[in-house]
């Protein structure tokens, strides 16, 4: 066996140019694969990072009764991880009650929270979203607010767990957006059945909490269970749990998130070393709760979904980059089969034939993956090396690349092996071989193509509306899970699309004569010649459209998909900031305020004024606007009203001042209809409410910067006038042309008078999980490799047609053929090839493209209805691709030109 | 009137670690029009090589070559290609054939490098077939002939553009004696009848016998046999 090895080595070496061709493909395939892969690793980073960038408090230290709360926190702040300590109190209580103008109302369990001054500024949570803290008051949650019908000056009588009460006046309503897991139960058994938190809440000063409650509560006291059946109700049929503590102290702590690995696995091992480290300090002191290990649990399987759909996307460049080697094999057939003579006339069985033969493939496969993962690597350090150097840079690129080898080793071999097979048996029995080429290969004869392409249509169908879709888990974190079937469509597609386009390719190029007719009144006898020609060679040349196409296909699906991807999560983060730019005052301003804001950048403003009202006992969000100048600012869709037109909807609120807009769910609830008056109660100026009546112009679904629930929608200028409160809640701003660059502008120009933020920092707050994960590295890498296994393709074919055909290109020359008309040859193929193959990638492109889009389907509120097509970057690809097919066709040109006529024609 | 003039023309090909080759040396050879020139010698001593000088198809390292008034040294590859086109027919051992193209195609494809319209070029074509007696194959496949025919096709093809030199290169070399005969007539009638001139390459010497003059090349020199 050995000496077959040595041969099969030597193979390569002495065919250096057979070796090569196999070689780029291969090479390509496993570069294609390592910066996918480090994209992937990269992602891993981001996604790490920008989860824990909502984290705002990594860990909850529960103190032990009696334990210490100074000493605790300098034990946590001495620990070289601890980046922060922040000393927090939740006290629960039983019920809360309020007795007004002879009425009374009382609501369930709750909690009420003391923090320290500061907190909220230091964390985001807890900020007050009307009125202000003040000493020995309390803020309270919008929920709490509308349970029992309070506003700012009432007294509310809590009555605490142990038969004790606290009476407390209301200062504010407090926003607890991102206080789930701190205001939740804290023990694991607790979180992992999905307990909720709290809706009554209540905040006041760490100070006074320890003042005024806590020593009301006996000690050894619990909460009550909010879940606890009422005498008559039905029995309890969940889980049990130990009642909560009523009194619970805590350190939250803030890690050093420099420290921590990109990684989000190595990321928990990090936080649970640490959190190990922490306990052990505190031995009997207090127990740490990781909240953010419990942020990057969903992450690890996200990612693992995220790297499936980024080798999914890269798939189809894996697939034709291993292609190109079939491509090379037929470029390389004569030189194959003279070696399988030669061995064969030296005594080889075919064993033996094919030990050397796929040893060869073997060893050019393990070179070329070799070569193309180093390539890949220098690619992923290129783009992502950023990324990676937060983790272990050199490991991950080394584990990279041997998977990548490994894998495309594996695959180039039996790609490799394939076209061998065939080579060797025609080598054999050139005759059967013929018989079979006739009959045309088993997909063909079954129509796999069409069955394929109408399965796909039908799973198109069918699994239409699956795909990624967020869903909360335990923590209350977004987490994705992923329809297979979403990619079952695009693949069916994208399969059926390329046997089906081999299947007609192949039967036009059949049809030479008419081909040849056109080609040579376009390009005269050359191009005459060439129709000829690609009908002779018609099995060959069909696969080199192919490969174009698919090249061009795989280009364009990506890149529709892109698009859309970016379109929606732009259309998203407008919906939630309002428009490109938000400007929030640092001080209170009024409306006339915004023109301070325009100027160069800026091509509209218009202020926006969001107030806590009450609609009965109900807290909403009042959106006070200039309906002449919002729609110039902000994303208004049709959809977003019912019954209505966007326009419509703010025509209607121009016409009559007092009108407002009202969510389905007021409209309902309330029983009102278009005309009717309502009376709400706004506060005014000192936070004081004041009835004021609007009428009813109709039902608003979303609107920018709404909550999901219920808001309305009013003039900002007639509020202002019946409330005598004319402040603004912030600017809405519209830029001129790019908008980092506008924010940044503006914010040179507002001074420290506006906080600016825009679309690109509101993309980034939003996204989580994998739909957090810029995709346009990847793009780039896929489209890269789509222009450079397009480009390959051709000249691959082009070389192997001018190798095939010396002999017939010197013999064209000797009759009189001129230099111009042989290249026409050349540009006939290059043209029939490129435009063929680059007009069936677009179209199919677009297909897969559309198809891909399941995947997306219910990531994006709202969700794409249409893909986007972005032209200019298409027009670019397939300009470039035929820039690239140029490019080959000078080469084949040089290589024609340095053809040596006389030898060619002296017989061999 | 000299149809071909050769004056010191030398082709040398450089070889790894070994002294260029010299396949043609300082070769001196003129034909007159309506002369039949026979060459032969043993494989490897340059006979192609100089038809292919001869042809235009290559440059020569040194030396001038003269065809039909043309010094070849000052025509570009475009007017070489066209002095083939109309007036040097080439015959090849290997018959040159293009599998793609059906047999009428195939003769008249100078024609078509010529830019001669369609319907002239099926006539001519046809007529050149009827000349080497196969006018019944226009249509046919290049592979459903015979090698015998394959060449008839070849000098078919040589002599539709009624050439003012042919340039045949071992045309009987792949065939047995009698068909090499029939070809060897073939291009012999077309020196008699149309009084082009015939640069003949062989190894056979019967068939260099017919030639109006022999010549000899060893190792890249010619010498005229007496």
């Amino acid at each position: 066996m050995m000496p077959f090895i040595g041969h099969a080595i030597r193979l390569v070496v002495r065919e250096p140019r057979r070796s090569l061709a196999a070689l780029v493909g291969v090479a390509m395939a496993s570069a294609l694969v390592t910066s996918v892969l480090l994209f992937g690793s990269a992602s891993g980073a981001t996604v790490t990072r920008r989860a824990l960038a909502e984290v705002t408090v990594d860990a909850q230290v529960l103190l032990a009764g009696g334990a210490n709360a100074t000493t605790a926190k300098a034990i946590l702040a001495a620990d070289p991880a601890v980046r922060a300590t922040y000393p927090f109190d939740l006290v629960h209580f039983d019920a809360a009650a309020l007795s007004k103008a002879g009425t009374a109302t009382q609501t369930s369990t709750g909690v009420l929270v003391g923090i320290d001054p500061g907190y909220d500024a230091a964390t985001g949570l807890f900020a007050a979203s009307s009125g202000v803290a003040a000493p020995g008051k309390i803020l309270i949650s919008r929920d709490l607010a509308s349970n029992l019908g309070a506003v700012p000056g009432d007294q509310v009588t809590f009555t605490l767990p142990g038969g004790g009460s606290v009476d407390l006046v209301v200062s504010g309503v407090v926003a607890t957006t991102g206080a789930d897991l701190l205001l939740g139960p804290i023990d694991a058994a607790h979180r992992a059945a999905g307990a909720n938190p709290p809706a009554n809440v209540a905040v006041m000063a760490r100070s006074d909490i320890e003042a005024l409650v806590i020593p009301k509560i006996p000690a050894g006291a619990t909460a009550a269970d909010p879940s606890a059946p009422a005498a008559s109700g039905s029995a309890v049929t969940g889980p049990v749990f130990a009642a909560d503590p009523a009194i619970r102290r805590e350190v939250q702590i803030q890690l050093q998130h420099a420290q921590l690995p990109g990684d989000p696995v190595e990321a928990q091992r990090w936080l649970d070393t640490v959190r190990r480290r922490l306990d052990r300090q505190g031995a009997g002191t207090f127990q740490v709760i990781d909240d953010a290990a419990a942020s990057l649990e969903p992450l690890a399987a996200d990612l693992a979904w995220g790297q499936i759909l980024f080798i999914f996307l890269a798939l189809p460049g894996i697939i034709l980059a291993l292609a190109l080697s079939r491509l090379a094999a037929d470029a390389t057939a004569d030189t194959t089969r003279r070696h399988a003579a030669l061995l064969r006339a030296r005594g080889a069985t075919t064993g033996q034939l094919r030990l050397v033969f796929v040893g060869a493939a073997v060893v050019t496969a393990a070179l070329g993956s070799l070569v193309g993962a180093v390539f890949g690597s220098i690619v992923g350090i290129g783009l992502f090396g950023g990324a990676l150097a937060t983790t272990d840079p050199a490991g991950t690129i080394a584990r990279v690349a041997v998977v990548a080898v490994a894998l495309t080793t594996l695959l180039a071999s039996i790609a490799a092996y394939i076209p061998l097979r065939s080579q060797l048996r025609e080598e054999i029995a050139l005759g059967r071989q013929e018989l079979q080429r006739v009959r045309g290969p088993l997909w063909q004869r079954a129509y796999l193509d069409l069955i394929a392409l109408a399965a796909g249509g039908v799973v198109y169908v069918i699994a239409g509306g699956t795909g990624v879709h967020p869903v909360l888990n335990a923590e209350g974190n977004p987490t994705v899970t992923l329809a297979l079937t979403s990619f079952i469509a695009p693949l069916l597609f994208w399969s059926a699309g390329t046997l089906l386009l081999l299947r007609l390719v192949t039967a036009a190029l059949r049809r030479s004569n008419r081909l040849s007719r056109a080609m040579a009144r376009i390009l005269g006898p050359g191009g005459g010649l060439a129709g000829r020609s690609l009908g002779a060679r018609a099995t060959t040349a069909s696969r080199a459209i192919v490969v174009l196409a698919l090249a061009t296909s795989f280009a364009t699906s990506v890149l529709v998909f892109d698009a859309t991807y970016r379109q929606q999560q732009r259309v998203d983060a407008e919906l939630t900031l309002g428009a490109d730019i938000k400007a929030v005052a640092t001080a209170p301003v009024t409306a006339a305020a915004v023109d301070t804001l325009r100027g160069p950048g800026v091509t509209a403003v218009t202020p926006f004024v969001d107030r806590v009202v009450y609609v009965g006992p109900e807290a909403q969000d009042l959106l006070a606007i200039d309906a002449a100048t919002l729609a110039t600012v902000a994303p208004l869709s049709d959809s977003f009203f019912q019954g209505m037109t966007a326009a419509g909807a703010m025509d209607a609120l121009r016409a009559a001042p007092d009108a407002i807009l009202v969510s389905a769910e007021t409209a309902t609830d309330y029983s009102i209809v278009p005309g009717d008056h309502l009376k709400i109660r706004v506060p005014d100026a000192n936070g004081n409410l004041v009835t004021v009546v609007f009428t009813m112009a109709g039902i608003a679904l979303e609107f920018p910067t709404a909550p999901k629930d219920a808001f309305l929608v009013a003039n900002q200028s007639y509020v202002a006038a019946q409330t005598g409160n004319d402040q603004i809640s912030w600017a809405l701003v519209k830029a001129d042309g790019e908008v980092t660059a506008a924010a940044s502008r503006l914010t040179g120009r507002a001074g420290g008078g506006w906080g600016i933020s825009d679309l690109t920092m509101t993309t980034a707050r939003l996204a989580n999980s994998i739909t957090s994960v810029d995709l346009s590295s990847l793009v780039g890498i896929d489209v890269t490799f789509a222009v450079l296994i397009a480009a390959v393709g051709v000249a691959l074919f082009l070389l192997a047609g001018l190798a095939e055909r010396r002999r017939e290109l010197a013999t064209l020359t000797a009759i009189g053929a001129e230099p111009r008309q042989l290249r026409a040859t050349l540009v006939g193929e290059a043209l029939v090839i490129g435009v063929a193959g680059i007009l069936a990638g677009l179209l199919t492109g677009a297909l897969v493209g559309v198809a891909l889009l399941q995947i997306l389907a219910g990531v994006f509120d709202p969700p794409a209805d249409r893909p986007a097509v972005p032209i200019a970057a298409v027009g670019l690809m397939a300009g470039t691709i035929i820039a690239a097919v140029v490019v080959a066709l000078i080469i084949a040109d040089r290589a024609l030109a340095r053809l040596a006529v006389v030898a060619e024609l002296r017989e061999r | 009137m000299t149809a071909i003039a050769c004056r010191r023309v030398t082709r040398r090909f450089a070889r790894d670690g070994l002294e260029p080759l010299r396949a043609v040396d300082a070769v001196d050879l003129e034909v007159q029009a309506g002369e039949f020139v026979s060459i032969v010698g043993p494989s490897g001593s340059g006979k192609t090589t100089l038809l292919g000088l001869l042809g235009g198809l290559e440059p020569p390292d040194e030396g001038e070559i003269v065809v039909l008034g043309h010094d070849l040294a000052r025509l570009t590859a475009t007017e070489r290609a066209r002095l083939r086109q109309h007036r040097v027919g080439i015959v090849f051992q290997s018959f040159g054939l293009i599998s793609s193209l059906r047999v009428g195609e195939n003769v008249a494809l100078p024609l078509t490098f010529a830019g001669i319209p369609e319907a002239e070029r099926r006539g001519r074509a046809a007529a050149a077939l009827e000349e080497v007696r196969l006018g019944h194959v226009v249509d046919a496949r290049v592979d459903e002939l015979s090698g015998g025919e394959r060449q008839r096709v070849g000098v078919a093809r040589a002599l539709v553009i009624e050439p003012a030199i042919l340039l045949a290169d071992e045309p009987t070399g792949s065939l047995d004696d009698e068909t090499g005969d029939l070809v060897l007539d073939l291009l012999v009638d077309a020196v008699r009848h149309r009084g082009c001139s015939l640069v003949l390459v062989t190894h056979d010497l019967r068939s260099a016998a017919r030639g109006d003059r022999r010549w000899e090349m060893h190792d890249g020199r010619l010498s005229e046999v007496a």
